[in-house]
C-alpha cells in the first residue's frame, strides 16, 4: 500500500485523495498497544475463518481438477480432501483436445472491447451529468440508475430481435454490443463520483485559457481520473467474464463461445458431467482475472475510494 | 453522453418497453399475441394480491394452509425472492463490513490477502455454482464427509442440502453470500480508507472504546458508501439467475424459485412470453423500492457536502 | 464443426461400411435422391449434446459422408439438452439462426408454422421401413403435414442391480405396480434403496412421474384438451407415489438428470430410472480397468416399466424430432440431408453407434442386427412403440410442451410425495396451472 505510487504512471499528477490514502495505512496509531494474544483473537482467527470459508470451494475445484476420475465419487476408500495421484490430464485435454484457447480468446476479446466501449460511453455520460449544467441532468443520472432495474433474463427475447435484425447473431458483436447495457450504468455511476472529486477550479482556469470542453476532458479530467477508470475497467471486465445468459442465447457455434458457456456445454455429455474437466476449465478461465486483480487490487480499492468520497 | 444515451435507448429502453408491452399480451414464442390487458397479472397475482401476499408469508413462515387467489408458484417465488434478497444481503453486509474492518488493519502480506479475498468474485459464477452443486450433493457432499469424520453425523446419515426446502434455501443463500462478500468487503474497505486517521487519533486520546469508535466515527462516515454498495448488492441479489438455475432450477418443490428463474421458465422454456414478461415486470416495483432507499442515502450525502460542489 | 480427430476416432470405433464401398454408395445415392440441394448450400444443425461418444462419432461420420456425396457442408452445433429448446424458440421468434434443430418431445409443435414441411421425406421413410410408430406420427405431424422427422427415441428404463433384487427376494423385475412397490420396500429394508429424480429433471423426472400418473389411469387432459387431472385416478397414483418415495433414498427431491447416474455408479442407489447411459459409463470405466465399474456393469440390467391398473404400458420416452426451419435459404438441402440420414446404410450404423441410447421410430428398425448383440440393451428396442406422447390423449402442441416445461405433473408428484401439500392440495395446484395453459 505504501508503495502504491509505484503503480502509477509517473507523469500523471496524483489525485489529492491518493496522498491522504498513502498516509491512511499508518493510521493504526492505537494498534501498537495490542498484545500478540488479543491480536490473534481479534484479527487472525476471524480473518482465518473467513478466508478458509471463502477459499474452500476454490480448493475443492482445484482438487477436483487434478483428481483421477475414479477417486471422484469414492468417499470411502480415499480421503476426499486430498489426492496422492494428481493428474494433469484434465488440463491437458482442456488445452490440447478442445478449442479452449479459442474460447479464452473470445472471452478476452469480447470483455475487453465491450468494456472499452462502455467506459468511453460512460466517461461522456458521467462528465456531462456532473459538469455540464443543463436542465434535467439529474433526471438523466436517475434514468441511468434506473437502467439497473431491467433484469437481463427477460431482456433477451427483445434483444435477440435487435441482434438478429442487424445480422449479429452468433458473432462476437452480439455480445460486444449487448454487454454495455449491463456495464454502462455501473461505470457511469462510478465515474460520476470520481469526476466530482476533481476540483472545478482546474477546469475554470483551463476555460479561461481558451481550452475546449473536449480538451479539458482529455487533457485534465481523464489523466486525473485514471484510478477511477482502472476501477471501472476491472469491474466491467469481471462482469463480462461472468456473463452467461446472453452468451448462451446469442452464440451458437463453438468457435464463438465464451468460456463459461463453452465449458458447461462441452463437458456435459447428456446427463453425465465431466467434473474434472469442468473444474479445470473454471480454474484456467479464472486465471486472467486473478492476474488482473493481483496487480490492480490496490488500485481498485483506491479508485473506489475516490468514487465514493466525492 | 450521446453514445451512452443511444446505447441505453436501443439496447435497454426499447427492450424494456417491449418487455412491459409483452406482459399485457398473450404472446407465445413465435407468435405475436394479442392484447389481453391485465389478464396475465390477474392469473399470477390473483384477484386480491394483498391477501395473497400475506397469505403466502403466513403459509411459508408459520405453516398455515390458506388458499391463494393467484398462482401459488408465483407467490412462492415472490416470497423466495424477498427472503433470498433480505437474508443474503443482510449477511453479505454484516460479513462484508466485518471483513473490511479486519482488512483495514495493519498486517503483513496485506496486498496478497486482499487479492485472495476477491477470488470468489473472480471465478465465473456458473462454474463456481457447479462446484457448489457438487459440494451440496446429498450423497457425495464433502461437507457431509467432514461432518462424519469429526463425528457430528453418523456413518449413514446424510444432509439433504438441496432436497429439503429449508436446507435448499440456506444452501443457495450460502452460495450467494460466498460470492457476494468479497465485492462488498473490498468496496467498504475503500470507504474505510477515506476516514481521516486524525479522527481516530483524537478519539483514542479521548479514551473511546473500539466499539464507540466504530459506532460514532466509522459507521456514520461510511453510511454513503454503504447505501450505494447495498443498493447494488440488493439489485444483483434480487435479479440473481445463474446461481439458482445451476444449483436447483427452482426446486425442490419450487422453494428456491426466484422471480427471475420463474420468468425464464415460463417465458422461455414454457414459451409463454406474456407470463414471463409479466413476472419480470412485477419485479420492478420491488427494485424501485431498493433504488429509492439508496437514492435518499445519496441525497443526504449531498446536504452534508453542501450544494456547492455539485 | 467437424474436427479431424473425431472423424478418425469414429472411423476406428466403428466397423460399419468400408470406406471404398461407402464412397461408391454415396455417389449412387446422390444420383437417385428425391431432393437435390441448392447450389452452394450449406447447413447449420443444432442438436443436443451427445450422450455417448460413439454416437457423436458415428453422426459426424454420417455428416462427412453427406458432405462428400453432395458437396453441402453441414456444421453441427451442440447444446446441452435443456438449452436446445430456448435457442430454437428464439430462432423461430426472430426468423434467423441454424437451419435445422434437433430437439426434444414436441419441439416442432411449439411453432409448427415456422417448420419446414417435410411430408414427402417422412412418407418415403415410412414406406421404406414398413411404417412409423404411432407415437412418431403424433410427434412429427401437425395438421396432417409432417413438420419434423422423428429421428429417434431415448428409452427411459428401470435400471437395477441384479444382486440387490435377488437379495431383496425377487428373482425378476416385477411387471405390475404392486410388485414394484414391494421390491422397492424390500430394497430399503436390506439397505440398498432405489430412487428416482423429483427435482426439476426434464428427462428422468418427467419420465417417471408421467408413468406413475398414467399407470393409475390419471391424465392431465382428455382428448378434447379438457383438464381432468382432478380425479380419483390421480389420487390413487399419488398415494402410490408417496409409498414409493418413502421407500427411496433421501434427497431425490433435489436430483436432476445427472444425480442418479452418479449415485448408481457409487452404489448409493440400486434401482433408478434412466437411459442406458449408466450402463454405458460403467462399461467405459470398466474398459479403463476400473474393477468396481466392471462389477456394476456385470450386475446391472434394464427392464420395462411395470404396468399399473390400466393394464398397458404407460412409459414415457423422450422423442428426438429433427426439424428444418422455414426461414432457411436451403430447404431442399435440409430435406436431402434428412433423406440421406434415414437411408438404411447411414441410419443403421449411426444408431448402432448410439449403443441403444437411441431407438428407432420405424417398424423396420426391429430388424437391425445390432439389437441382438447385448440382451441387457434389448428393453430399449421397442421404446417408440411402448411410449405415450406428451399430453397423452390431448393435443401434442404448445400446451403439452408448456405443461412439461412448467413441470406441472412433476411438481404435483413432488408436492404430494414429500407431504408438502396434501394430495388434494397438490392436485388442485396442478389443476389450476393446467387450466391456465389449456384455456
Amino acid at each position: 500500500m505504501t508503495d502504491e505510487s509505484a503503480f502509477k504512471p509517473a507523469a500523471q499528477p496524483a489525485p489529492p485523495e491518493a496522498r491522504t490514502q498513502a498516509k491512511a495505512d499508518h493510521r493504526e496509531g492505537m494498534e501498537h498497544l495490542e498484545t500478540p494474544l488479543s491480536r490473534t483473537v481479534t484479527l487472525w482467527i476471524p480473518l482465518g475463518i473467513i478466508m478458509l470459508v471463502l477459499l474452500f470451494p476454490f480448493y475443492w475445484m482445484t482438487l477436483t481438477a487434478i483428481k483421477p476420475d475414479s477417486e471422484l465419487i469414492d468417499l470411502k476408500t480415499t480421503n476426499p480432501l486430498w489426492t496422492w495421484n494428481p493428474t494433469f490430464k484434465h488440463f491437458y485435454a482442456l488445452l490440447f483436445e478442445t478449442e479452449y484457447p479459442t474460447w479464452l480468446w473470445n472471452t478476452m476479446m469480447v470483455a475487453i472491447v465491450s468494456t472499452i466501449l462502455s467506459i468511453m460511453a460512460s466517461v461522456g455520460a458521467a462528465y456531462a451529468i456532473v459538469r455540464l449544467k443543463y436542465k434535467g441532468a439529474n433526471y438523466v443520472g436517475a434514468a441511468i440508475f434506473l437502467a439497473y432495474l431491467v433484469p437481463p433474463s427477460i431482456l433477451f427475447i427483445p434483444l435477440s430481435t435487435i441482434v438478429t435484425s442487424y445480422g449479429l447473431y452468433d458473432t462476437p458483436f452480439a455480445l460486444i454490443l449487448t454487454y454495455p447495457t449491463i456495464l454502462i450504468p455501473f461505470s457511469t455511476w462510478l465515474l460520476m463520483g470520481y469526476f466530482k472529486t476533481i476540483p472545478f477550479e482546474l477546469e475554470e482556469c483551463a476555460l479561461i485559457d481558451g481550452a475546449t470542453r473536449w480538451q479539458i476532458l482529455t487533457k485534465i479530467i481523464l489523466p486525473l481520473a485514471v484510478p477511477g477508470l482502472i476501477s471501472a475497467f476491472i469491474f466491467c471486465f469481471t462482469l463480462c467474464w461472468n456473463e452467461y445468459i446472453y452468451a448462451l442465447v446469442f452464440i451458437a457455434s463453438p468457435d464463438n463461445k465464451t468460456v463459461p458457456v463453452a465449458i458447461v456445454t462441452s463437458f456435459t455429455d447428456g446427463d453425465v458431467f465431466r467434473w474434472g474437466s469442468i473444474m479445470a476449465g473454471a480454474l484456467v478461465g479464472s486465471l486472467p482475472l486473478v492476474v488482473l486483480y493481483t496487480f490492480f487490487v490496490e488500485h481498485y480499492v483506491s479508485a473506489m475510494t475516490g468514487a465514493v468520497k466525492e | 453522453m450521446l453514445p451512452a444515451a443511444a446505447f441505453l435507448l436501443l439496447f435497454l429502453a426499447y427492450p424494456l418497453g417491449l418487455g412491459v408491452y409483452l406482459s399485457f399480451t398473450d404472446a407465445r414464442v413465435g407468435r405475436a399475441g394479442s392484447w389481453v390487458g391485465l389478464e396475465n397479472y390477474e392469473f399470477l397475482a390473483g384477484k386480491n394480491p394483498l391477501w395473497d401476499f400475506f397469505a403466502i408469508i403466513s403459509n411459508e413462515v408459520v405453516g398455515t394452509k390458506y388458499e391463494l387467489t393467484g398462482d401459488p408458484v408465483f407467490w412462492l417465488s415472490v416470497f423466495n425472492t424477498l427472503l433470498y434478497t433480505v437474508v443474503a444481503s443482510a449477511l453479505k453486509f454484516a460479513i462484508g463490513l466485518y471483513l473490511a474492518l479486519l482488512l483495514n488493519r495493519h498486517m503483513p502480506f496485506k496486498a496478497i490477502i486482499r487479492a485472495v479475498v476477491l477470488v470468489p468474485f473472480i471465478v465465473p459464477t456458473v462454474l463456481s455454482a457447479i462446484a457448489f452443486w457438487w459440494i451440496f450433493d446429498t450423497n457425495f457432499s464433502i461437507l457431509t464427509w467432514m461432518l462424519r469424520s469429526i463425528g457430528v453425523l453418523g456413518e449413514k446419515e446424510v444432509i439433504n442440502y438441496l432436497g429439503d426446502p429449508l436446507n435448499a434455501r440456506a444452501s443457495v443463500i450460502f452460495a450467494n453470500v460466498w460470492r457476494g462478500v468479497p465485492f462488498i468487503a473490498i468496496t467498504l474497505l475503500a470507504g474505510l480508507q477515506t476516514v481521516s486517521p486524525s479522527l481516530y487519533e483524537a478519539a483514542t486520546i479521548d479514551g473511546a472504546s473500539r466499539w464507540q469508535i466504530f459506532r460514532y466515527i466509522t459507521y456514520p462516515l461510511l453510511t454513503p458508501i454503504i447505501a450505494v454498495v447495498m443498493t447494488f448488492s440488493v439489485l444483483f441479489t434480487f435479479t440473481d439467475f445463474q446461481l439458482i438455475w445451476v444449483l436447483t432450477r427452482g426446486g425442490p418443490f419450487n422453494s428456491t424459485h426466484l422471480m427471475a428463474t420463474l420468468s425464464y421458465q415460463s417465458g422461455i422454456l414454457g414459451g409463454r412470453l406474456g407470463d414471463g414478461a409479466a413476472i419480470s415486470t412485477a419485479m420492478i416495483p420491488f427494485l424501485l423500492a431498493a433504488i429509492m432507499f439508496s437514492w435518499f442515502g445519496l441525497q443526504r450525502r449531498k446536504w452534508q457536502h453542501g450544494e456547492g460542489n455539485d | 464443426m467437424i474436427s479431424r480427430r473425431s472423424i478418425l476416432q469414429g472411423a476406428t470405433a466403428l466397423g460399419g461400411l468400408a470406406v471404398a464401398d461407402l464412397a461408391g454408395w454415396t455417389k449412387a445415392w446422390a444420383q437417385s435422391a428425391m431432393h437435390k440441394p441448392e447450389a452452394g448450400a450449406k447447413l447449420q444443425l443444432l442438436r443436443w449434446k451427445r450422450f455417448v461418444q460413439s454416437e457423436e462419432d458415428a453422426f459426424l461420420k454420417l455428416v462427412a459422408a453427406y458432405t462428400k456425396a453432395t458437396g453441402v457442408a453441414v456444421e453441427v452445433l451442440n447444446e446441452s439438452l435443456d438449452d436446445v429448446q430456448p435457442k430454437a424458440s428464439v430462432a423461430a421468434n426472430v426468423g434467423s439462426g441454424p437451419d435445422m434443430f434437433w430437439g426434444l418431445y414436441s419441439l416442432p409443435h411449439l411453432f409448427p408454422d415456422k417448420c419446414l414441411d417435410v411430408t414427402d421425406v417422412c412418407e418415403a421413410v415410412g414406406k421404406k421401413y414398413g411404417g412409423w410408430a404411432k407415437s412418431a406420427e403424433v410427434y412429427g405431424k401437425s395438421g396432417g403435414k409432417w413438420v419434423a422427422l422423428p429421428v429417434a427415441y431415448n428409452a427411459n428404463l428401470i435400471n437395477y442391480r441384479i444382486s440387490a433384487m435377488k437379495e431383496a427376494g425377487f428373482s425378476e423385475m416385477p411387471t405390475d405396480t404392486d410388485g414394484f412397490l414391494a421390491l422397492n420396500q424390500a430394497l430399503k429394508k436390506i439397505g440398498k434403496p432405489g430412487g428416482m429424480a423429483l427435482g426439476h429433471a426434464s428427462g428422468d423426472g418427467n419420465a417417471w412421474v408421467h408413468w406413475l400418473l398414467w399407470a393409475f389411469g390419471g391424465n392431465l387432459v382428455d382428448k378434447d384438451d379438457k383438464v381432468i387431472i382432478n380425479s380419483p385416478e390421480t389420487e390413487a397414483a399419488l398415494e402410490y407415489g408417496k409409498k414409493l418415495f418413502e421407500a427411496w433414498i433421501p434427497g431425490v427431491a433435489s436430483w436432476n438428470d445427472a444425480f442418479n447416474n452418479k449415485a448408481f455408479l457409487a452404489e448409493e442407489v440400486w434401482l433408478t430410472n434412466n437411459g442406458v447411459s449408466i450402463y454405458a459409463a460403467a462399461n467405459r470405466n470398466a474398459a479403463k480397468g476400473d474393477a468396481k465399474a466392471a462389477k456394476i456393469a456385470a450386475d446391472m440390467d434394464h427392464s420395462f416399466w411395470p404396468n399399473g391398473p390400466v393394464g398397458e404400458p404407460t412409459e414415457f420416452h423422450i422423442a428426438y424430432p429433427l426439424l428444418g426451419m422455414k426461414y432457411s435459404k436451403y430447404p431442399n438441402a435440409i430435406k436431402s440431408f434428412m433423406e440421406f440420414m434415414m437411408a438404411v446404410e447411414n441410419y443403421e450404423p449411426w444408431l448402432e453407434g448410439a449403443v441403444a441410447y437411441l431407438s428407432h421410430p420405424v417398424k423396420g428398425g426391429d430388424d437391425f442386427a445390432f439389437w441382438g448383440k447385448d440382451p441387457k440393451l434389448a428393453p430399449a428396442k421397442p421404446a417408440a412403440f411402448r411410449t405415450r406422447t406428451a399430453g397423452h390423449d390431448g393435443s401434442v402442441g404448445e400446451k403439452a410442451a408448456a405443461a412439461l416445461a412448467d413441470f406441472i405433473v412433476l411438481d404435483m408428484v413432488a408436492n404430494a410425495c414429500s407431504g408438502r401439500e396434501s394430495i388434494k392440495g397438490a392436485i388442485r395446484i396442478a389443476e389450476r396451472q393446467a387450466k391456465r395453459l389449456y384455456r
